[in-house]
């Protein structure tokens, strides 16, 4: 786990975002990256930026519905109860590669 | 053709809008996904991952620590509950005033390699425990098919796996660690709180919360899992051989179809080979098909199964093959609700031909798969199979789906052979009900739970129903 968070934490600097807290990488481990980095669920997969380009063009909004809500195989908040907002945010930024923009593309 | 692209263009049928049509399955209504929405920059609800709980909780606190856990609980306001990954589809986590997240109590305490046992972390999701423990050298003997679970609500829903000579999750810890309402961390075990131990290992988190678990291992070992078509009838014709002979079978029961799916699971040979590919979308390629199909008036549910027996029949077997914590769980991504009941062990193949004899008869609209699995007795006092080798019955319908009518229907069966219900699965059973279930020790457990918890402050409204507090 901690090798894991040292190697997002450095990778971070090639991506041009605000580093996470290594709380929020715990939460990623334990939560998002169980689907993200599983390429058997169809879920976009992290460090794969073309796979998220069509989630990100429907802007933070939406996408911060279908994450608190769930879609289809996405399961509500991810999985992760201990998410607060800013946590599920700065989560859905740090698998998609950027930041989420306020408007749609 | 295929038999999974004939399935998919067969499926596609169902789109026409014949599924208004007199006769044949009437369609179950829908649901919304979500049972409440989001609001930008307001506190998140908290949903499950079925989509049919929620609550909005003022309080969220996620502890770090163990000691932050026993003191966040210890002054935690109102109705406290405790969640892990929240998978339960019955209403064990709900509350309005503080919900503790167990996200961060995650990994291995300590181990010991000689007797293969390891102290866990209660918050550890079980697709983390497998390679944290094959690390150290063991493996949990047998696991549930998805591995989306916490280890801590897994334990104390009493989820289990398939295996004649295995029992429960709860049935391999060998000790624990109780936080309780009142500030205490109590060491639980067969020597220490026995009493407490016996029942917080099936408890539904109305005890307190466990902070670990020290588990009884294995050393780390490999399987091979075959997947194959066969008629239901011959499967269940052989099962005192089948449950016998294998380290772990089950078998998934297609409604409306005579065949079905067994899943055979032994220790890895020398020479064997992954053959075919899990799809986690079958279920919904099966409901298309059906959708496609069983609207016809007369005869569409013998098409169905005409049409399922002639594609899949001949079907070659799929077989996955690695380490045990790889084999045992499966990729789950199309979302659910569900309920299952364990009745006696020997009743099992007949309780499971009335459910498939009614989903027929009355032309109930289901059509996904109801999984069919046995697990050995334990002595946790609320257990499913407290006293008994129980063989367990899982309806699901789909999640945008009312699951309500197939349900209600079904569930009674379950009650003529003395069914005991899932305690983080869908049922309708009241405190009075389950007492009558569970003779020896209902009492025992509520007056543990009267110690512990005397001013009720874990007990949601779903726990004042089951205990009758």
């Amino acid at each position: 786990m901690r090798l894991l968070i040292f190697v997002l934490l450095s990778a971070l600097s090639t991506i041009g975002q605000a580093a996470p807290t290594e709380r929020q990488l715990t939460l990623l481990t334990v939560n998002c990256l169980q689907c993200h980095a599983n390429i058997h669920t169809g879920a976009p997969i992290m460090g794969d930026p073309k796979t998220w380009q069509p989630i990100l063009a429907k802007g933070k909004q939406q996408i911060m519905t279908h994450v608190v809500e769930g879609l289809r195989g996405m399961p509500p908040l991810g999985y992760c109860s201990a998410c607060s907002e800013d946590d599920l945010v700065t989560l859905s930024e740090l698998l998609a590669g950027e930041a989420l923009q306020e408007t749609p593309r | 053709m295929k038999r999974r692209a004939f399935l998919r263009g067969t499926g596609a049928l169902g789109a026409t809008g014949a599924l208004a049509l007199l006769g044949g399955c009437k369609q179950p209504s829908t649901e919304p996904q979500s049972p409440i929405t989001y609001q930008p920059g307001k506190p998140v609800p908290w949903i499950n991952w079925a989509g049919n709980q929620s609550c909005q909780p003022q309080h969220r606190p996620a502890p770090a620590s163990i000691d932050e856990l026993v003191s966040v609980l210890k002054n935690a306001k109102g109705t406290v509950r405790a969640v892990g990954a929240g998978h339960s589809f019955s209403a064990v986590v709900p509350t309005d005033d503080t919900l503790i997240a167990t996200d961060l109590l995650s990994g291995v305490i300590d181990h010991d390699p000689a007797t293969n046992t390891a102290q866990v972390l209660s918050g550890t999701r079980l697709h983390d425990l497998g390679y944290m423990l094959a690390d150290i050298g063991q493996a949990l003997p047998n696991m549930p098919d998805m591995a989306y679970l916490a280890l801590g609500g897994a334990i104390v829903n009493c989820a289990h796996a398939t295996g004649v000579n295995f029992g429960s999750m709860g049935s391999y810890v060998t000790s624990l660690r109780l936080a309780t309402v009142g500030g205490e961390l109590l060491e639980c075990s067969p020597s220490s709180n026995p009493d407490i131990f016996k029942a917080v290992l099936t408890s539904a988190g109305a005890l307190g919360i466990v902070t670990d678990f020290t588990l009884q291992n294995q050393a780390d070992f490999d399987l091979t899992e075959v997947n194959k078509i066969e008629p239901l009838e011959d499967m269940l014709d052989d099962i005192e051989n089948r449950k016998a002979s294998n380290r772990h079978f089950e078998l998934f029961a297609l409604p409306h179809a005579s065949v079905g799916i067994s899943v055979t699971t032994n220790p890895a040979q020398p020479g064997d080979k992954a053959q075919g590919q899990d799809d986690p979308q079958a279920v919904n390629t099966l409901r298309d098909v059906f959708n496609a199909i069983s609207w016809i008036p007369g005869v569409g549910s013998s098409l169905y199964d005409k049409l399922l027996t002639a594609v899949m029949g001949n079907e070659a077997e799929t077989i996955r093959t690695g380490k045990a914590h790889e084999v045992f769980p499966h990729v789950r991504v199309v979302r659910f609700r569900e309920m299952e009941y364990t009745v006696p062990a020997e009743l099992g193949p007949a309780c499971l031909r009335e459910i498939m004899a009614t989903i027929r008869n009355k032309n109930l609209p289901l059509s996904f798969p109801i999984e069919y699995r046995y697990v050995k007795a334990d002595d946790i006092w609320l257990s499913m199979f407290q006293g008994q080798d129980g063989a367990t019955i899982s309806i699901h319908q789909y999640g945008d789906l009312d699951y309500r009518p197939i349900f209600a229907e079904i569930e009674p069966i379950f009650w003529r052979y003395g069914g005991r219900p899932h305690w983080g699965k869908l049922h309708t059973l009241k405190a009075s009900d389950l007492a009558a279930l569970y003779p020896k020790h209902w009492r025992d457990f509520l007056a543990v739970r009267q110690g512990l918890d005397p001013e009720k402050r874990l007990m949601n409204a779903h726990l004042k129903e089951l205990f009758g507090a």
